[in-house]
């Protein structure tokens, strides 16, 4: 059998009979080197409570080459992308290396919710968000949690990280890690909603920054 | 392992540098600036590979052609080349160094008038200490004479057997490198006794196993983690050598991963670990008419591997004949 055949079952095999790191791993279809990987948010962290789902590519090579992992469950974090679900993370890149395994690398990722990078950012926004208010950020990113990753519904339903997507309404300014008297005064202005939330985004209109950013800038964007 | 993430150092730079291309103007030599005593430029040393028919002239090319040709036939021989490639006789090397440092010329007649005739040169990957010290460390046994073989193997495999505690007190899990170990074992054990997946080993068939990427770089990887290992579990021994991080990170960021290069600690601590002698002849530039040979590890060992050492890169060296 080919190695990485051989070392891919044994680390899901390892990972279904490890009952204390609350890593689980799972098939997606029939290929066994396309798999999901999940585990709980770190508690003391505003992913407590939330379930979250990776994306596991393992290339030809594994394990001399690095595994492919992506967030499935939306997570708002400066390393991981809040679009894509890519992640930034040093050993999925050049600090790979073979004694690496799926489990330890879903655990690097648990941690890494404990401890962002915002110096070295997958998404520049949120990276900003943090840096500017880690209060404000910290808010959306525990929203987010309760949104994409079912924090908050019990044990029974946080199983799904997608489950959250299709529930409705969400509320977008709380998604956008905005406050909603800076929206509505925007909206008054006569500008679209969703635009004004889009520029604030976009413009960091968070914690001191407020401050910094002429009303004159915002509209200036909104008119683009 | 729980490895608290880091932003970890930038990228490394490309193995081959743009220092190597030929320049616009006819000035194919140029001299060297900043390597005392290397009187090439620094691509000597990964060099080696025509870049045009000898009928042709680089000059009648326009640059850019010139150097996105360069990039392709280089990327080629990096990629091309096989991981341990055949028994090359040290004329070869010599060839490539004429249009360039005399030094190095030197340097290769000294070797060659001690009577070291060949090399086997290792693909210049990053990985090539390693690959090289497996090798030679295989070649070793396979070189003893009939009567002394099965003991010498048998010394091999319990000294390897000795080292594979290493791996789990130094905190990495058994489904990461028994794969790795096992077939480093396998390999040696087939010096003495046919296995299934190797038979009888030869010289040829060694060779064989070590340029099939999977079965060299699971060699490579349980050499790389014994290297760490032996550094993570005694780091006051190599602490001084590691500038600027911790020995946890170093191993972290320049041990294990694959395609990072092995600097004197990391040779060092290999040869430690394994409690094997290696020498290592320092085909360097620094001295003219002559070269070095360093002595690593167990001193009491009496066959010692032999690698050859250019700036930034291993290849293996053979035995001595007169």
């Amino acid at each position: 059998m080919d190695a990485r055949l051989r070392r891919v079952n044994k680390e899901i095999s390892d990972c279904k009979n490890d009952k204390t790191s609350n890593i689980t791993i799972d098939l997606i279809g029939d290929s066994p080197f396309h798999l999901k990987g999940s585990f709980p948010g770190p508690s003391g962290t505003p992913y407590e409570g939330g379930h979250f789902e990776v994306d596991i590519a393992i290339p030809e090579s594994y394990p001399f080459q690095p595994v492919k992992m992506k967030f499935i469950t939306k997570v708002y974090h400066p390393n991981v992308s809040s679009a894509s679900g890519a992640i930034c993370l040093d050993i999925l890149k050049d600090a790979w290396s073979p004694v690496l395994t799926l489990k330890s690398t879903l655990i690097s990722l648990q941690s890494l919710l404990c401890s962002p990078e915002p110096n070295d950012p997958q998404d520049a926004e949120v990276a900003k968000h943090y840096t500017t208010s880690k209060k404000s950020f910290e808010d959306t990113a525990r929203y987010w949690t309760q949104v994409y990753a079912g924090a908050g519904k019990g044990k029974g339903s946080a199983a799904g990280g997608a489950v959250g997507a299709t529930e409705a309404p969400k509320n977008e300014v709380a998604i956008a890690g905005l406050e909603e008297v800076h929206v509505g005064k925007f909206e008054k202005l006569g500008f679209e909603r969703g635009k004004v939330i889009d520029v604030l985004r976009r413009l960091n209109y968070r914690g001191s920054n407020v401050t910094n950013i002429h009303d004159d800038r915002i509209v200036q964007e909104l008119l683009k | 392992m729980n490895r608290p993430p880091t932003s970890g150092p930038p990228p490394e730079a490309p193995r081959l540098k743009s220092t190597g291309l030929p320049n616009d103007e006819p000035q194919a030599q140029l001299p060297s600036q900043n390597h005392p005593g290397v009187s090439g430029p620094p691509t000597d040393f990964m060099g080696g590979h025509p870049i045009l028919p000898e009928d042709m002239d680089i000059r009648d090319l326009p640059s850019n052609q010139l150097y996105e040709m360069n990039q392709n036939l280089m990327a080629e021989s990096v990629s091309t080349r096989p991981l341990i490639d055949q028994l090359t006789p040290m004329e070869v090397l010599r060839a490539e160094y004429e249009n360039g440092s005399r030094t190095f010329v030197s340097q290769i007649d000294y070797l060659m008038n001690k009577g070291y005739r060949h090399i086997w040169r290792a693909r210049g990957d990053g990985d090539c200490f390693y690959r090289s010290l497996a090798y030679a460390f295989v070649l070793n046994m396979l070189d003893a004479p009939q009567a002394e073989r099965e003991i010498v193997v048998a010394t091999a495999l319990s000294q390897l057997q000795s080292c594979k505690p290493m791996l789990s007190q130094a905190g990495f899990e058994p489904i990461a490198y028994d794969m790795f170990y096992e077939a480093f074992e396998a390999v040696i054990q087939s010096v003495v006794s046919a296995t299934e997946e190797y038979g009888l080993l030869t010289s040829d068939s060694l060779l064989r196993i070590f340029q099939d990427a999977n079965n060299s770089n699971e060699i490579v990887a349980f050499l790389r983690l014994l290297t760490s290992a032996q550094i993570r579990l005694n780091p006051d021994e190599y602490a001084a050598f590691i500038i600027d991080m911790e020995p946890t990170q170093f191993c972290n960021n320049h041990v294990e991963p694959l395609g990072k290069e092995a600097d004197h600690i990391q040779v060092s601590a290999l040869a430690d670990a394994m409690q094997i002698r290696v020498q290592i002849a320092y085909l360097d530039g620094h001295k003219a008419n002559e070269v070095d040979f360093i002595d690593v590890g167990n001193k009491n060992s009496k066959e010692p591997l032999l690698l050859l050492y250019r700036p930034g890169h291993y290849d293996i060296l053979s035995r001595k004949v007169m």
